[in-house]
């Protein structure tokens, strides 16, 4: 697959087909991959295709100029294609090159199973349902069910639906595999008493970093409300009645284009369950409206268009 | 006089002491993050999982948040309010040497560039007590910034790790008076001392992430206008805050007011260079692009830091490689930095 997708995206370049190659190349540490974007086509070599390819990479698409080649996992694709359908990408400018994903490797997971920190491991590798990580020379197996993100293990689309150049076999959704994760379970069997108060301890600790934000692929504003500052919509301070708001706007802005990739999630340095916020909100919109978001080019945009029959009389 | 030591299970016996005088912190993961937070009274399990706190140590002295004064508009002007005084001093316990060092630099800009109030307030009141590392990480490079995982020349007292005890350093004349008041403590004896010797070199030599910062302040001034090396280095770069935000040595800060009718509270708050608001004036923003922040930031530290103070701002404690979401790594990144003859390291 590797091979392929490094002679696909020199072929691009090099038939001027694009003018950019974004995908993965090896991180500086283990168990990580760095996204590579670049015109040059001796770069190309150095593209991978692993189980820490982490990034969502449509989140660089809108920053760019020019014809991209972009490398997709399904979650990837389904954010190219939201943003299709909110014209914030135009189709022909991007060359999807597809990899079937057979799911990300959760390193938290995995650092809570083996009682080490990922760069206390030897190696992890998977072969077929099983994931083998090597500590101090011994080999634990684990299932995927295991140790894949959350959002992986829910994932509705492994390979890309709309994309131009497929590098492998196409993958199925993995059957029931609906894994909500246990903390919407337990929030959603709480009183709302104790849920505000989870989440009062949670939001207790963010920085305001705004990394959830800006690998959000669907968080596009070219001015966020939380930089504007008349009127201001709220304190730049990180209290947590402030950060609780930024986050609420946060998702309400991101519902029916959320593509459930769990990045927010990810890349919070201080570690707060922001998936349980966006998952719900993903169930909320397919339950009410019928939606998923990414799935189709040609539908409109969930919230930026309305039909009269399905307006409620406050709104007419 | 010969250094004092303390066992591993009488930690807590030491810090029970400690806490009559001080606020005793110590790494905590209570919070849902590891961070300095005030000491329970009980638990020492930190002395098992801690490597560092993600939340680094400047925290205690320039808190993401903290108000600066109240005000009420009376009928002649404002009365301002200041926050009540805290008289406890913090006494921050397993501070690491490269957060250590950090709070050197920034009692650069903060004690000697100009005397912030609200830092010294708290600085200078504080005690700290360093554990040395025996397990650095991966992303690690303190050695390659002038520190090292056992360094003592930032902090009052310094523990090292001797196998089940931890040998005492006493640096500074308050290190001192603090061992001197302190009950319990056993003579070192010279095995411990070779133990400790030997505890400082595996550590020393277990930091393998190296970074040659030769000629960087030259380098970095002769590429400042080097648009397309600084394009391609901020490329992948999403301009989150966390590697400025959580950077041990990165201080910069925004002030805002919140006021309801007549009364209010003026805050002040981490801030970072990688956000475009940061740089933004009313009719303009000279750091809009991208790639000019990024240049900011790397500047800053490598470049100007070291022209206005003669240190590098960069303790290579590793955070914001550890906590990068897109894996940009500074010591690639300073390894890049074109040569004065343009040709690239």
């Amino acid at each position: 697959m590797e091979q392929k997708l490094r002679q696909e995206a020199k072929a691009l370049l090099e038939q001027n087909k694009v003018d950019w190659i974004i995908g993965f190349e090896p991180g500086s540490l283990k168990f990580t991959a760095t996204p590579l974007i670049t015109r040059d086509k001796d770069d190309t070599g150095r593209l991978v295709i692993n189980p820490f390819i982490f990034n969502n990479l449509a989140d660089f698409l809108t920053g760019i100029k020019g014809r991209v080649g972009i490398v997709a996992k399904g979650c990837d694709s389904r954010s190219i294609v939201s943003l299709i359908q909110d014209n914030k990408v135009v189709r022909e400018d991007v060359v999807i090159l597809a990899v079937p994903c057979p799911g990300l490797i959760d390193l938290v997971k995995v650092e809570k199973l083996v009682g080490k920190d990922r760069d206390e491991l030897d190696d992890i590798t998977r072969e077929g349902d099983k994931i083998i990580v090597t500590v101090e020379g011994k080999k634990k197996e684990f299932a995927t069910t295991q140790v894949l993100f959350d959002h992986c293990l829910a994932c509705e689309l492994p390979t890309p639906q709309e994309y131009d150049i497929l590098l492998g076999e196409v993958r199925s959704p993995a059957p029931n595999v609906e894994v909500s994760g246990e903390n919407i379970k337990k929030l959603k069997g709480s009183v709302p008493e104790q849920r505000w108060e989870f989440w009062e301890n949670e939001f207790s600790r963010c920085i305001r970093c705004y990394a959830c934000r800006n690998a959000c692929p669907a968080c596009f504003c070219q001015r966020c409300f939380v930089e504007e500052t008349e009127p201001q919509w709220v304190m730049p301070v990180p209290r947590w009645q402030d950060n609780l708001i930024f986050q609420i706007v946060r998702n309400i802005h991101v519902a029916g284009r959320c593509t459930d990739c769990g990045e927010c999630e990810r890349v919070c340095p201080v570690n707060i369950p922001l998936r349980s916020l966006t998952r719900e909100m993903y169930g909320i919109v397919d339950e009410l409206f019928s939606f998923k978001s990414g799935m189709d080019k040609e539908a409109l945009p969930l919230m930026a268009h309305y039909e009269q029959e399905e307006a409620e009389d406050l709104f007419r | 006089m010969a250094n004092k030591k303390v066992s591993r299970q009488d930690i807590a016996g030491l810090l029970e002491q400690w806490s009559q005088q001080f606020s005793v912190f110590v790494p905590s993961k209570e919070s849902g993050v590891a961070a300095m937070t005030e000491w329970d009274g009980q638990d020492t399990s930190f002395l098992d999982w801690y490597r560092n706190t993600v939340v680094p140590s400047k925290a205690s002295f320039l808190p993401p948040m903290e108000e600066m004064f109240h005000f009420q508009k009376g009928e002649e002007g404002y009365n301002i309010e200041p926050p009540p005084k805290t008289e406890r001093g913090q006494l921050l316990f397993g501070i690491r040497p490269c957060d250590a060092r950090a709070m050197a630099i920034l009692d650069m800009t903060f004690e000697q560039a100009l005397e912030d109030p609200y830092y010294l307030a708290k600085r200078n009141n504080a005690v700290l007590v360093g554990l040395g590392c025996t397990n650095p990480y991966e992303s690690c490079f303190c050695t390659s910034m002038g520190t090292s995982p056992t360094e003592s020349a930032d902090v009052d007292l310094m523990l090292i790790d001797i196998c089940g005890e931890f040998l005492i350093e006493e640096v500074t004349d308050k290190g001192k008076e603090l061992i001197a008041k302190t009950n319990g403590l056993k003579e070192a004896a010279k095995d411990d001392e070779a133990k400790a010797k030997q505890s400082k070199k595996t550590a020393y030599d277990r930091v393998t992430r190296k970074l040659d910062t030769e000629g960087i302040k030259d380098r970095l001034l002769a590429s400042f206008d080097d648009e397309g090396f600084w394009e391609k280095t901020a490329a992948k770069c999403i301009s989150c805050g966390i590697c400025t935000l959580l950077c041990p040595t990165c201080f910069c800060f925004d002030i805002n007011d919140e006021m309801v009718k007549k009364e209010g509270t003026r805050f002040r708050s981490w801030d970072s260079c990688g956000f475009p608001l940061y740089s933004k004036m009313p009719m303009e923003n000279p750091r809009q692009e991208k790639w000019r922040r990024v240049r900011q930031k790397v500047c800053h530290k490598y470049e100007f830091y070291p022209m206005t103070f003669d240190v590098i701002a960069c303790t290579g404690c590793g955070r914001c490689i550890r906590l990068c979401p897109v894996n940009w790594d500074i010591t690639r990144v300073i390894e890049s930095v074109p040569t004065k003859t343009g040709v690239k390291k």
